[in-house]
């Protein structure tokens, strides 16, 4: 702690502290937080060589046991301005006299170093358990720890702590009444195994992960994440060893035999926010979303503010701005780009069923298997048949062929010929194609100029909206466009179409939003293509009609004399059968072997189309279905996205000033310098790296992770900073507790029910929250632990807990998103587009962890309640305690719903206010309590006896209706009084 | 400061909350004595157009149509929407300007209020910025920096300075949409408290439902009923802080109570209904409409009144990258008489002296054309590098033109002035060192200008 640094209020804290400095405890933050900057670890920012991050840096300035003759001392001591340091001319204050003489005791006491902290090992400390370790320094500062707290104390912090929810009534009665030695351990037990449990796990993981259900950033479109949310769930669940948490999350996909829920499990990095702003530099926000992982692995993992290191080295930590893109490296080689898809999720992205949904798939998929197969069995069958039908062709009547199914239109046209100025138009209604529509567009051509409009849907000018073929220097050209300068798709062949002469022009598109899934046949031959633009990823409303010989500002100049429209990408063979035009009797004539390729087409296309016998025509009827039901229910699946790498490695740079487009020298993928590093025979890509983080050899990442576990049930962590084991980090009072649980963590395999078990079975976790007024001046902020925290529950605890004890909790686990209550036109307000409709069933009453998360525009309750916007990566909790926060409690429809069904609990159980008290708080009221809740009640009554409307318009909040059994005017002085309970202190705390 | 300086104990400790301010300031804030005491920010959000409304360039119409030349563009990047155009023609403005006032400032005839009160503005014609598309360029403004995350600009103030307001919030914002459609969306987090305590985030005050979320009592439920609610529930607390000793109880107590004053104090703030004709007269028929650009203009000078720190308004709807002809007249006339009529308010009650007032939006526009260019239409593309904004009272110096740009609008000739500068000297405005207004977070001690900024002293009265 920078003691000095404090308000007054805490200035009693260092009291308790030992007199001894430690280097670590005392000085390093003093250094850090004053000298580092100019003498740090940053060369770019030293003035000079010395420097006060390493004990050799700062040797010359320090003269052990004489701080007169330490010119470190004299300087910072120096009461001339001109000498001073830090340097007043820089603008930098002096340093407090309580830092001066920190720094001054030190050297007196020999100038002792110590690296920091957090970068050795943690060593397990001699001890049975932590209260050994909390004690023996309670006693040592003349402390003493707190009794135990009550039983109906315990047991109401127990379920809020492992569930997130209050104990019922009957859970409380059980706990008090059993005397069992093993009672507590019981309760411990049964509640880490319950569901509830995972969940309240899930929540503070999915904060970190900066998990929502939109992308973030201007146009904050849609994406599916839940699988990822599911899985986190699934794990908490199975109580997955945090270290196959971390290696499945960081690198599942690339663990062998990647099982789907491991790679489901790399959504954690597809998490991070996305822009779909029109007119963004793709590189730019690309370049962020992987410093993003880096600073979010950095953050969870290390409890390094690595972030710090993207432009510049670090200014505190020996983590260097090399260290920092080589970490970046990890991360980079994802195959993505910078401006995603608006309306879903953004490649890669993956099927992700759930298991009654995986069955059906398989089903589906053995079905389409076998169907096949059948079909294909029966080849031998078809030819013979074919054989046998062509036979019949050759005397027989004219029949002729062509793809019918999905054609949206055939033309023919009597006078073939255009001039530039002659187009002939179709309308408004057909061929109305949007962005993920698969299409086939197809005309015999004959051009007299290499420029011009052949088929079109398009604007009158040649930026314009929609989509066409045209010729452009003789080259065909496809056109598909929203917004010509970012938005949409061009193509062009390779080589010029030879003018004046008649050729068939086929463009196949397969509604991929991909220029890839583009492809343009002339005479039945695909051609080699160009993208020329690619970004084909926003819905487009066609204004233009549907045109030959017009379209771009563009006419035509020559001859078109057919032209076709598909609503579906035409084979190959079928694209190469369109430019037969000889009749099934004509080519059935002709000997086989002089057939062309299309011929044969034609004629095979034709015949399994069309004259298949029965039984056959059966079979692959029976194939295509089978097939078609499979791809259906396969589409229909929810997917997220994930983590894959691209085959060719993206080379990796440090950028200077962290400008994505001022790349410097290029850097491979690796660990930071100051850690142990990988082996040397790892390759380093991302499994390599999640290996190390949770390798025995890393000195964070235990102590990071029971860090947090500690914060979740304590309010703060052992290192209050937990997302930064920094120098410029808090330095933890009871460091051996730490390491005591993070070897424990470690050697009990990474088991998370283990050691928040062991952390909530302590005598320490066991105390009473109640303060002494002295305890509270001595140790205001509880660093020693002589008592336990009283907390204000998170944001999703409080909506939770009204839910559970009115009765309206909805338990369901999993699956998408709900809609509860939200106040009318929030979002209309700031984006202008569609409003926020609210779910009408069970979607009101599930836990807040699976509410509809849109980040731009987050659920307003819980930001009141300082949840974390999930912009990005957020581990620390706060606590604020405003106004706003009693409007949402008092008044927000959630809570005065929960009141009226809590009152008729409360009714039906006899009406006591007693009961309400125990259903919320699980305790009997004083008779003081008893007296202001009845008294406040009996108020209530005697209003809305007089008022019938009010009363009736106070039980009618919220979508459940008031039970009937109860009248009006009493169940509203109820709901008022109930509504009361859910405001209490208490009921908002973890006591 | 360290977070742990702002812990809830040390909240209550810093001074007897019953009754107190909403927001205590920082102590040893502010740093030196304040011009002004607080902010009016009217955010025109979308980028209006300076070349057609402030930044006249005569020049223009001489090269009407021809190419950007390189000497003037000199590779600059261009956002994605007209980096793949294949022409860049000038289009000069085709609205008339005239000087205005002592000041002799020249000003488009879209905005003929503004003009009217010229010599009490300020304007910057040199303003830049690093962003070329709407998030970041707006985040960068709000926040200081591009990327989402950092505390709001009214956020930082109300953690250092306070607020002087026992009953209303101490950054209140509003928002209008352009009547055009909407325009560009906003997010909640431009005026979010980033790593600073939530509880210095901006309160949203809305024109549709309760005017701040979950004020008003629910359906059925009296005052009366209310004020006999609070006194159980403080009654029942108060009980338990007196078992337990945790401060937070009282805290708590404290809070329930400001909840129940602002059930009164906002409904009574947004209550037009006292306001004189002359009111009305000033600000135009529009203010009558809840939601309005005028409305919000009169309530901002409402909040003013009542200490309320950070104001900011945001109209939206300036984004002009087509059919500018018809789109900025129909903003200048949402906004130009209200905006005048704020200053002129101000300054007939005395508050102008204290009260800091802009107007500007995130980026300009670029003097080439965006789309298609024919005789009566054109539109323009985001412009980072020059746009213009205007100040006004609370310790700048009125009747003044700073900076300026290139024959095109395109680059700054003379006095740039970056986002960090802005907020500089905003904060200098207030009395406040933005050297000095910082706060502990991932070990770094952050600030609004990051490690940049300089006050901009000639903008100074």
């Amino acid at each position: 702690m920078r003691l000095s640094r404090l308000l007054p209020c805490l200035a009693a804290a260092p009291a308790v502290w030992a007199q001894n400095i430690e280097f670590n405890r005392d000085v390093r933050p003093v250094l850090s937080d004053r000298c580092f900057t100019c003498h740090g670890p940053d060369p770019g920012n030293r003035k000079t060589a010395l420097r006060f991050d390493t004990e050799a840096g700062a040797a010359p300035s320090i003269v052990p046991g004489d701080p007169e003759r330490s010119k470190l001392y004299q300087r910072i001591a120096s009461t001339n301005r001109a000498l001073r340091m830090p340097p007043a001319s820089m603008g930098h204050d002096a340093l407090k006299p309580g830092e001066i003489r920190i720094i001054r005791d030190w050297i007196q006491q020999g100038a002792r170093w110590q690296a920091h902290w957090s970068l050795i090992p943690p060593k397990r400390p001699d001890a049975r358990n932590i209260d050994e370790l909390i004690h023996a320094r309670l006693t040592r500062s003349g402390l003493e720890p707190s009794p135990e707290a009550p039983r109906h104390v315990l047991i109401r912090r127990l379920s809020l702590d492992l569930t997130g929810l209050p104990p019922t009534p009957a859970e409380v009665d059980a706990f008090v009444s059993d005397r069992a030695p093993e009672a507590y351990e019981r309760v411990v037990d049964r509640l880490l195994a319950s569901p509830r449990h995972a969940e309240r796990m899930a929540i503070r993981w999915l904060e970190a992960a900066r998990y929502a259900d939109t992308n973030g950033y201007q146009s904050d479109g849609v994406r599916t994440m839940w699988p990822w949310r599911d899985w986190v769930i699934r794990a908490f669940q199975n109580n997955l060893p945090f270290d196959r948490f971390t290696i499945e999350q960081l690198a599942g996909d690339l663990l062998p035999g990647a099982t789907l829920d491991q790679r489901i499990a790399t959504a954690f990095h597809r998490n991070h926010r996305t822009s779909a702003e029109g007119g963004i530099v793709d590189e730019e926000f690309r370049v962020e979303y992987v410093a993003d992982r880096a600073e979010t692995t950095a953050t969870v993992w290390l409890g390094l503010t690595m972030g710090c290191a993207r432009c510049h080295d670090h200014k505190y930590d020996p983590v260097t701005q090399r260290d920092f893109y080589r970490m970046f490296a990890f991360f980079n080689n994802v195959p993505e780009k910078g401006f995603v898809y608006n309306f879903g999720n953004e490649p890669p992205f993956i099927a992700a069923p759930d298991a009654h949904q995986a069955a059906k798939l398989k089903e589906l998929d053995d079905n389409a298997g076998a169907a096949g197969s059948a079909w294909d069995s029966r080849q031998q069958a078809v030819r013979k048949a074919q054989a046998k039908w062509e036979k019949g062709l050759r005397p027989g009547p004219s029949v002729d062929w062509r793809p019918q199914e999905g054609l949206l239109l055939r033309e023919e046209l009597e006078d073939p010929s255009f001039d530039g100025k002659r187009s002939i138009s179709f309308g408004d209604e057909k061929a109305k194609f949007n962005h993920r529509d698969p299409l086939t567009l197809t005309v015999r051509v004959n051009a007299r100029s290499p420029k011009g409009a052949i088929l079109t849907r398009a604007e009158d000018y040649w930026e314009g909206t929609g989509y066409g073929i045209y010729l452009v220097e003789g080259k065909i050209r496809f056109h598909f466009v929203y917004r010509w300068t970012d938005l949409g798709m061009r193509v062009e062949t390779r080589d010029p179409l030879p003018l004046n002469a008649w050729h068939d022009v086929t463009v196949t598109y397969d509604g991929s939003m991909l220029a890839a899934g583009t492809r343009i046949y002339v005479d039945g031959k695909e051609w080699p293509l160009k993208v020329l633009f690619d970004q084909h990823v926003w819905p487009i409303n066609q204004k233009a009609p549907l045109r030959i010989g017009a379209g771009g500002g563009l006419g035509f100049d020559g001859q078109v004399s057919e032209a076709g429209i598909y609503n579906r990408a035409l084979s190959p063979d079928e694209v190469r059968a369109l430019t037969v035009r000889r009749t099934l009797n004509e080519i059935a004539r002709t000997s086989p072997a002089s057939r062309s390729a299309a011929d044969t087409a034609k004629l095979r296309l034709a015949f399994v189309d069309a004259h298949l016998p029965a039984d056959l025509a059966g079979l692959r009827r029976q194939a295509r279905d089978a097939q078609a039901a499979r791809d259906k229910f396969h589409a229909s699946l929810p997917t997220v996205m994930v983590m894959e790498e691209r085959r060719d490695p993206r080379p990796s740079y440090i950028l200077k000033r962290g400008a994505y487009d001022a790349p410097g020298e290029p850097v491979q993928a690796g660990v930071p310098s100051a850690l142990p590093q990988l082996p040397s025979d790892a390759r380093a890509d991302r499994l390599a790296l999640a290996r190390w983080v949770v390798s025995r050899e890393n000195p964070l990442t235990a102590r990071v992770a029971v860090n947090r576990y500690w914060q979740m049930l304590f309010g703060a962590g052992l290192v209050r900073t937990v997302e930064d084991f920094g120098s410029q980090g808090d330095w933890p009072v009871h460091q051996d507790v730490l390491d005591w649980l993070a070897t424990e963590f470690m050697d009990s395999g990474w088991n998370v029910r283990h050691i928040l078990k062991t952390i909530v079975m302590s005598r320490t976790y066991r105390q009473s929250s109640k303060v002494a007024p002295e305890l509270l001046q001595r140790d205001p902020e509880n660093r020693l632990l002589a008592r336990a925290p009283r907390l204000r529950l998170p944001a999703e605890m409080i909506r939770d807990q009204a839910l559970a004890v009115s009765g309206l909790l909805v338990g369901t686990v999993g699956g998408p998103p709900v809609r509860p209550y939200q106040p009318p036109g929030l979002w209309q307000e700031l984006t202008g587009g569609g409003g926020y409709k609210a779910d009408d069933g069970e979607g009101l009453y599930r836990r807040s962890l699976y509410t509809y998360w849109r980040r731009t525009i987050a659920p307003p309750s819980m930001i009141t309640f300082d949840s974390p916007t999930r912009e990005n990566c957020i581990v620390r909790e706060t606590r604020t305690n405003t106004p706003l926060q009693a409007l949402n409690l008092m008044n927000d429809v959630t809570y005065v719903e929960a009141a009226r069904k809590l009152a008729e609990r409360i009714l039906r159980a006899g009406g006591d206010p007693g009961q309400g008290f125990r259903f919320v708080l699980g305790r009997d009221p004083s008779p003081a309590e008893r007296d202001a809740f009845a008294t406040a009640l009996s108020a209530f009554r005697g209003r809305y006896q007089t008022d019938a409307k009010g009363a009736e318009a106070l039980i009618s909040q919220g979508a459940s209706k008031p039970d009937p059994r109860w009248n009006a005017s009493e169940l509203a002085a109820y709901t008022a009084a109930a509504s009361l309970l859910l405001n209490l202190d208490e009921t908002v705390t973890k006591e | 400061m360290s977070p742990f300086n702002l812990t809830r104990r040390c909240f209550l400790a810093l001074g007897p909350l019953l009754g107190a301010k909403t927001h205590e300031p920082m102590p040893g804030f502010p740093t030196f004595k304040p011009r002004a005491k607080r902010v009016i920010y009217l955010f025109q959000s979308g980028g209006p157009s300076q070349m057609d409304l402030f930044d006249y360039k005569p020049k223009m119409k001489d090269v009407a149509g021809s190419e950007l030349p390189d000497s003037i563009r000199r590779g600059q990047r261009l956002t994605g929407m007209s980096a793949t155009q294949s022409s860049f023609p000038c289009v000069p403005t085709k609205f008339k300007f005239t000087r205005h006032g002592q000041s002799g400032a020249e000003l488009s005839e879209l905005l003929p209020n503004i003009a009217s009160i010229a010599d009490d503005l300020t304007f910057i014609k040199s303003m830049h910025t690093q962003a070329i598309n709407h998030d970041p360029a707006v985040t960068f403004f709000q926040t200081g920096a591009q990327i989402a995350g950092r505390p709001s600009i009214g956020s930082w103030l109300v953690y250092g300075l306070g607020a002087d307001t026992d009953n209303l919030p101490g950054f209140v914002v509003m928002i209008s949409p352009g009547q055009g459609g909407g325009g560009q969306p906003l997010y909640d987090r431009l005026w979010g408290s980033g790593f600073l305590p939530t509880r210095f985030q901006g309160v949203k005050f809305r024109s549709v439902g309760d005017p701040v979320l979950y004020l008003n009592n629910p359906p059925g439920f009296s005052s009366e009923n209310r004020r006999t609610y609070l006194d159980a529930l403080g009654a029942i607390n108060r009980a338990k802080l007196d078992e337990y000793g945790d401060p937070e109880i009282a805290t708590r107590i404290a809070q329930y109570e400001m909840a129940f004053r602002m059930q009164t104090s906002v409904p009574e703030l947004t209550d037009l209904s006292q306001e004189p004709a002359s009111t009305f007269a000033l600000y135009g028929e529009d203010a009558r409409k809840p939601g309005t650009y005028a409305a919000n203009c009169l309530l901002a000078r409402r909040l003013a009144e009542r200490g309320v720190r950070f104001i900011q308004l945001f109209h939206r709807d300036w984004d002009h990258h087509g059919g500018l002809p018809k789109g900025l007249p129909a903003r200048c006339n949402e906004t130009d008489r209200a905006s005048a009529a704020l200053v002129t308010d101000l300054k007939r009650r005395g508050l102008l002296e204290d009260t800091l007032v802009i107007w500007g939006g995130e980026f300009g526009r670029t003097v080439y054309c965006q789309g298609r260019l024919t005789a009566t239409d054109y539109g323009r593309d985001h412009h980072p590098r020059c746009f213009t904004i205007w100040m006004a009272g609370g310790g700048i110096k009125p009747g003044v033109t700073y900076g300026s740009t290139d024959d095109y609008s395109y680059n700054v000739a003379e006095d740039p002035v970056d986002v960090h500068d802005l907020h500089a000297t905003i904060l200098h405005c207030l009395g406040v060192d933005h050297t000095r207004l910082t706060f502990k977070y991932q070990g770094r001690h952050f600030r609004l200008t990051d490690v940049h900024g300089r006050v901009i002293k000639p903008l100074l009265a």
